[in-house]
């Protein structure tokens, strides 16, 4: 489903969003990177607590489209900066993983059904 | 390993050494921590000088009972004379030569200074009898072997535990919400990770026994967990350690260096000098001080760059044991 | 929902069974940070890690967890079973990701 009916759908804050239209295909729980690397899927949204520029590159690596930063985490200028240039949207909110995931994933199941 | 004029090992034990396996109490290991070769050796020496005879040698060591006598004149160490040094000049028929001529001088020698802890790793791993002492000016001051460990530990663990019991006898006036009834310290050491968090473990599971309230010992244990981290981390080592006394459980994490510049900046949430490594071994987050201080009914820091730090926690219980 | 059951639905293989097998989970942390883990003032918590290292169970007996379950069907270093066995602390894998537990977690607790 694209990103735009996605965040409408899990009602997370859409800190910097380039393409509304992007495709995100599952989604991916972790706050290790070198899990992240091993393991993410092409097309997922990231749900992480890392906030920071890192998390970007590897998105980038790993073909993720967003990432959800949890926790209320602030998001800083050199990650916002980093997350444009790639291309990658931001995404926030102040529920933490297990609650963010249990979001994403209603709304990607609502969104295979329809 | 027996070569002429070496120190005589003798059988080694293959059971790990004291301090090693990892099951020792913790209060061993506090004493061979903070014990030092001087405070354990035997400084009341036999010598002889190396003129005296091997035959001499001989009999002060039938005499005095001993298997081994160092050399020396006016504090200055030269070797020492082994029991096998004395069978061998049995054999070749020149025990009545000089001690300076057939003297072990290819010798180990341990410094009055060395905590106990190292210098056990020293007997476990030469096997020798016994290693004679210097001081910082190379002079001889004593011999230790492991008869003289035994005894001084034994020593030390009785007068640990009679202060123990004279303290909890002395407090024991104000009743059950007054005594000091739970008194117990861990070394931390550097970057110990396969122990760390291990105390704050066990002070736990102390709590658990003792049936404190679920949310008071959940306060503890987190204080003195995030304070072992940090011990274990960013100190060069140091002390946990724990008290119950009063109506409050105290927890103080103290250690000798490297001190903290900024002990604002480091009580700051999410602040921290944790290198990548560290980071990468799931560390150095930079919560710990905040969230002891979180927890804590009372929260002390004292740090000076260069030297030790300080930190105090104090949890409140209410109601004496619960 | 009990550990067990909760093994069940992740198809999770039990290591150690510790104190908590049979224990009612309350709340659910899906964090490998620790220094987060050691923020949460919840008891009987269920905690889903990526991270297998004995710090996972110290930081979870610390914190009163009911159990640990390390996902994407991660080998543990066997450390950890002994660490757990100390603790008694209840350890189990999971070949599931991380998040497919979350979802699978809330889905077998609130069937529809």
């Amino acid at each position: 489903m694209t990103l735009g009916t996605l965040i409408g759908a899990c009602g997370g804050e859409a800190v910097q969003v380039p393409d509304l239209n992007a495709e995100a295909t599952g989604a991916y729980t972790s706050d290790l990177l070198s899990d992240v690397m091993a393991h993410c899927p092409d097309g997922a949204v990231l749900i992480t607590v890392q906030n920071h520029t890192n998390t970007v590159a590897v998105c980038t690596l790993v073909g993720a489209p967003a990432i959800l930063i949890v926790h209320g985490r602030e998001i800083p200028d050199d990650m916002r900066a980093a997350a444009a240039r790639e291309g990658i949207a931001l995404l926030r909110t102040t529920d933490d993983q297990f609650n963010a995931s249990l979001k994403i994933g209603r709304a990607l199941a609502a969104g295979e059904q329809a | 390993m027996s070569a002429p004029g070496s120190q005589s090992p003798v059988a080694p034990d293959e059971r790990p050494g004291l301090g090693e396996s990892g099951n020792d109490p913790l209060v061993l290991l506090e004493l061979i921590q903070r014990l030092k070769v001087r405070d354990v050796m035997t400084a009341d020496l036999v010598t002889l000088p190396r003129d005296a005879s091997m035959r001499q040698a001989q009999e002060l060591m039938r005499q005095k009972k001993i298997s081994g006598v160092p050399v020396e004149e006016k504090g200055r160490f030269f070797g020492l004379v082994s029991i096998d040094d004395i069978i061998r000049a049995l054999v070749a028929g020149t025990i009545h030569e000089s001690c300076g001529r057939h003297m072990t001088t290819k010798l180990v020698v341990l410094e009055d200074d060395m905590p106990l802890s190292f210098a056990l790793r020293y007997f476990d791993r030469y096997h020798y009898g016994r290693f004679p002492v210097l001081n910082r000016d190379r002079r001889l001051v004593g011999i230790i072997c492991q008869r003289d460990i035994n005894r001084a530990l034994l020593v030390e663990l009785t007068r640990e535990l009679q202060r123990l019991e004279s303290v909890s006898v002395q407090r024991g006036g104000e009743g059950a919400a007054g005594s000091l009834y739970l008194l117990r310290e861990f070394p931390i050491c550097k970057y110990d990770f396969e122990n760390a968090g291990k105390a704050a473990n066990q002070i736990k599971q102390v709590l658990q026994e003792k049936k404190f309230a679920t949310k008071v010992i959940r306060r503890i244990a987190v204080a003195a967990y995030e304070l072992e981290i940090n011990l274990c981390v960013h100190s060069d080592g140091g002390v946990l350690s724990w008290q119950v006394s009063s109506g409050r459980a105290e927890v103080i994490a103290r250690d000798a260096g490297p001190g903290i510049e900024d002990v604002e900046w480091a009580c700051r949430d999410g602040t921290s000098t944790a290198n990548e490594w560290i980071r990468s071994l799931g560390f150095g987050a930079g919560m710990g001080l905040v969230n002891v201080r979180r927890v804590s009914d009372e929260f002390e820091i004292t740090s000076k760059k260069g030297s030790g730090t300080t930190v105090k926690a104090v949890i409140y219980i209410e109601g004496g044991a619960a | 929902m009990t550990m067990s059951e909760v093994a069940e639905v992740l198809q999770a293989e039990v290591l150690v069974k510790g104190d908590g097998l049979l224990r009612r989970v309350g709340h659910v942390m899906a964090s490998d940070l620790m220094s987060d883990v050691l923020l949460v003032d919840e008891e009987d918590m269920l905690l889903l890690t990526s991270l297998a290292s004995d710090q996972v169970l110290r930081t979870a007996q610390i914190v009163g967890a009911v159990g640990v379950v390390v996902v994407n069907g991660k080998p543990l270093p066997s450390s950890m079973v002994n660490v757990a066995n100390d603790l008694h602390m209840t350890l189990a894998t999971s070949r599931l990701s991380k998040y497919d537990a979350c979802v699978a977690v809330h889905a077998a607790r609130h069937p529809l």
